[in-house]
């Protein structure tokens, strides 16, 4: 920071200084500063993996850093619990709930509140709940089970429970993520309320554009553990805080583009599905992925995109909506059946849901031949032609394997996705379905599962890929879209946009007219 | 028939002792399967020690020490080293049963000394145990520690980001549960019927655990199910004074065993479960840690 800044800019209640954060193998913080002023709300913006939820983990004292110092109020402090940091004034509303759904929201509210001691006063705190309630303009049942409750309304109970603390310092970590449109506008409403009446400091994580614009005053933006930009939300655009976000280090490799498109492999119109909570979070989408073609869906975490895959997969059912594999209606039928019609899946939970971590990669290779009368004549696992198999796989893949009998636990993320992604196109899939294939995977890993995706494709396959890094979507795809709360923005050819337009478009943005 | 109600009350008084302790046990998320080798210990251990100084006090407090110890072996298997709960359970019944079975054995024959002080017609531990519902209700629902134990069992995570110290918390209660499964094996030795056999407490332990889901964890129905089972118990010893001449006594034993089958099938279908399974503590049997 400049000098002349600094005497303009009011004194922050809370600034980290050269913050640095390693974890086995990822540096996920890099000499981070931020700086937050008295009664203002701070927007912490930035893709998923920049570390702004590590660095918050800092600020709350979940986690400590490895260099790097915290003050508050101008005064160095060291925060070993998150104990230490309700303390001093500051709460944390995390992005998962840590309430106790069999009790009730007063409950919720008392426990580990700093005045409880020996007999309970719940008469009392209701009294006081009820005032922070009419303050705000919540409407909350204080005696209802918090199991009970919509999302939003846990939220609620969250920060009521930071207030009701004595929080002076609050920190959102993706506060809107979970909530429904109608419900963000009051989350936005009392956060003002909050900040111009009792001046109270707000710390916003989030990786939506509306809302810092909505709320914020001042923006920190994070890209890959480094801090892009710190600015006044007020002084600039859209356009400028995606290209932050974002970085402009793109390149685009030839992807050849066949002029007329094949056949039609896997049409979806109009599709709808359900998340674990219950909510409608892939909400209408219609596209077409043709034989020979990848179609690149970007979006962050959240949007509908592992929804959508889980559909495509047959492993969550759709709530309204057609899906059509080679012209014929799947949209009902049972995983198995996918994939004998050549159906292939990546799921993006590769330890937990596409290998079994205890069982050999001849087993794990088994997985999706088990129904295939060649290598189970008669329901008996032929070990010799799926060892023989494997070898194949290991040898192709580039995967390192002492030997084909090791089990998969064993194995890196990186030769653990190869061997995935071996054994699915070793099934001559005719539709390839790829949820976030190289998250976590070191470059040159990552890179070898690009080139495999683009064999695939020459070989005629349809590949549906989705991920968060635009960078791997422009690197490979035809086509090119993004999800943002369960639609797609656009679907458009890769000529006809670029990573910041589809930046923008993952935020919820247009981006520039086109 | 007045005799049948006292022995009634006095086997129900048993099963509420140790179950109050398992119940209040998994309140705090931690499940103790081997409730019936803690009362055989505490059982045999308050025998030996009664018998060998003459008092029952002296008895009273070694049931409940050796009850104690083991609830606290219990939790430095589950909370500390957060091993499979139910194979420290097992573990423990399986030693107890072995272990009283060399100590006690010596010893077979009735405890000697005169009958354990009543009051009012019925054994102490009658009104104890009433007492004790009463105050584990209190401390459950009425105090911060309750709420701190309640926390602990559902949300071990959402209770420690509230400054919660749950491994304390939990120690305290397996502890707590230990002591009372103690006091309840040396009310039967002691009181009930003070005489040391082989395998004394013939699954009573096994009754009392199932009472605990039985009770959906409230103690106020936990008294309830323990009346039940002590008069259902009490039944089947002397049948001919409720339904003389129908069916054989032997048939009658069975009855509290089939009815325990029974409760723990229907709480265990999914019906049962999606309409009160909120009753059960979620994080039930769950370590927590890293």
């Amino acid at each position: 920071m400049t000098p002349e800044l600094e005497r303009r800019a009011p004194a922050p209640v809370l600034a980290a200084r050269g913050i640095t954060k390693s974890f086995p193998g990822v540096r996920a913080l890099d000499r981070v500063d931020l700086e937050v002023a008295e009664g203002e709300v701070h927007a912490v913006l930035g893709q998923n993996g920049a570390g702004k939820t590590t660095l918050m983990n800092i600020l709350f004292g979940l986690i400590h850093p490895d260099e790097g110092e915290l003050y508050l109020r101008g005064r160095r402090v060291r925060f070993r619990s998150p104990h230490d940091a309700l303390a001093s004034g500051i709460g944390m509303v995390h992005q998962t709930r840590r309430l106790v759904p069999a009790h009730t929201v007063l409950e919720n509210l008392v426990l580990g509140h700093p005045g409880g001691r020996g007999l309970l006063d719940l008469r009392g705190a209701r009294r006081e709940v009820e005032a922070l309630c009419a303050r705000y303009g919540v409407h909350v049942d204080l005696e209802a089970r918090v199991w009970q409750l919509s999302e939003g309304e846990k939220q609620w109970v969250e920060i009521l429970k930071a207030l009701y603390a004595g929080v002076r310092i609050l920190i959102l970590d993706e506060p809107t993520s979970a909530l429904t449109p109608p419900e963000v506008q009051v989350l936005l409403r009392a956060l003002r309320a909050l900040v111009d009446r009792d001046g109270v400091t707000v710390v916003l994580v989030t990786h939506k554009l509306p809302v810092v614009r909505a709320v914020a005053r001042t923006v920190t933006v994070l890209r890959a553990g480094r801090v892009a930009a710190r600015l006044v939300v007020s002084d600039t655009t859209d356009h400028e805080l995606v290209q932050h976000m974002v970085g402009q280090e793109v390149t685009l490799p030839a992807v050849h583009t066949p002029d007329h498109p094949g056949p039609a492999v896997l049409q979806v119109e109009d599709l709808s599905a359900y998340n674990d909570k219950g909510l409608l979070s892939l909400r209408g989408v219609s596209f077409t992925v043709h034989e020979g073609e990848i179609v690149g869906v970007a979006g962050v975490t959240g949007n509908g995109q592992e929804e959508l895959a889980q559909v495509l997969a047959g492993l969550r059912p759709a709530a309204s909506g057609r899906v059509r594999l080679l012209g014929r209606d799947i949209t009902h039928l049972p995983t198995l059946d996918r994939w004998r019609l050549g159906l292939g899946y990546v799921p993006a939970e590769r330890a937990e849901v596409a290998s079994v971590a205890a069982l050999s990669l001849v087993e794990n290779t088994g997985l999706n031949y088990h129904f295939d009368p060649e290598f189970c004549p008669r329901g008996l696992l032929d070990r010799d032609r799926l060892e023989r198999l494997t070898r194949q796989i290991l040898a192709t893949f580039r995967v390192k394997a002492p030997h084909p009998y090791v089990r998969a636990q064993h194995l890196s993320g990186g030769n653990l996705q190869k061997l995935v992604l071996g054994r699915v196109l070793s099934r001559r899939p005719r539709l390839l379905v790829a949820h976030l294939p190289t998250q976590g995977l070191d470059v040159e890993a990552a890179a070898f599962v690009r080139a495999q995706l683009l064999e695939a494709k020459a070989r005629g396959a349809a590949v549906l890929l989705i991920s968060e890094d635009l960078d791997e979507i422009f690197a490979v795809s035809d086509r090119v879209g993004a999800l943002y709360e369960g639609r797609f923005v656009a679907l458009v050819p890769r000529s006809e946009a670029d990573p910041e337009t589809v930046g923008a478009w993952m935020a919820g943005s247009m981006g520039r007219p086109a | 028939m007045s005799e049948l109600l006292v022995r009634s009350l006095e086997a129900s008084t048993v099963f509420l002792l140790a179950a109050l302790g398992e119940l209040v046990n998994q309140r705090s998320g931690i499940l103790n399967v081997g409730l019936e080798g803690l009362m055989l210990f505490g059982g045999t251990a308050a025998f030996l020690m009664a018998q060998s100084t003459g008092s029952y006090a002296a008895g009273l407090a070694g049931g409940i020490a050796v009850g104690s110890l083991l609830g606290w072996v219990h939790g430095l298997f589950s909370v500390r080293l957060r091993g499979d709960q139910v194979v420290s359970g097992m573990g423990l019944w399986i030693l107890s049963f072995g272990l009283t079975t060399y100590l006690g054995s010596p010893r077979t024959g009735p405890l000697g000394l005169p009958r354990f002080p009543a009051l009012l017609g019925l054994s102490p531990f009658v009104y104890f145990g009433i007492l004790l519902v009463v105050a584990v209700w209190f401390v459950l629902s009425r105090t911060s520690l309750g709420l701190a134990i309640r926390s602990v069992g559902e949300s071990p995570a959402a209770a420690a980001a509230s400054g919660v110290n749950v491994a304390g918390i939990r120690y305290l209660c397996v502890v707590f549960g230990g002591a009372l499964a103690g006091l309840a094996g040396a009310a039967y030795t002691l009181s009930y019927n003070p005489v040391w056999n082989y395998n004394f407490l013939m699954g009573w332990g096994f009754v009392s655990l199932a009472l605990v889901f039985f009770s959906m964890w409230n103690p106020w129905v936990l008294l309830g199910g323990s009346v039940l089972f002590g008069a259902m118990w009490q039944l089947s010893l002397s049948p001919e004074y409720v339904l003389p001449g129908v069916l054989s006594r032997y048939v009658w034993r069975t009855v509290p065993f089939a009815v325990t089958i029974a409760i723990l099938t229907v709480i265990s279908t999914p019906w049962f479960r999606t309409r009160w399974g909120l009753a059960k503590p979620q994080a039930l049997g769950v370590p927590y840690g890293d």
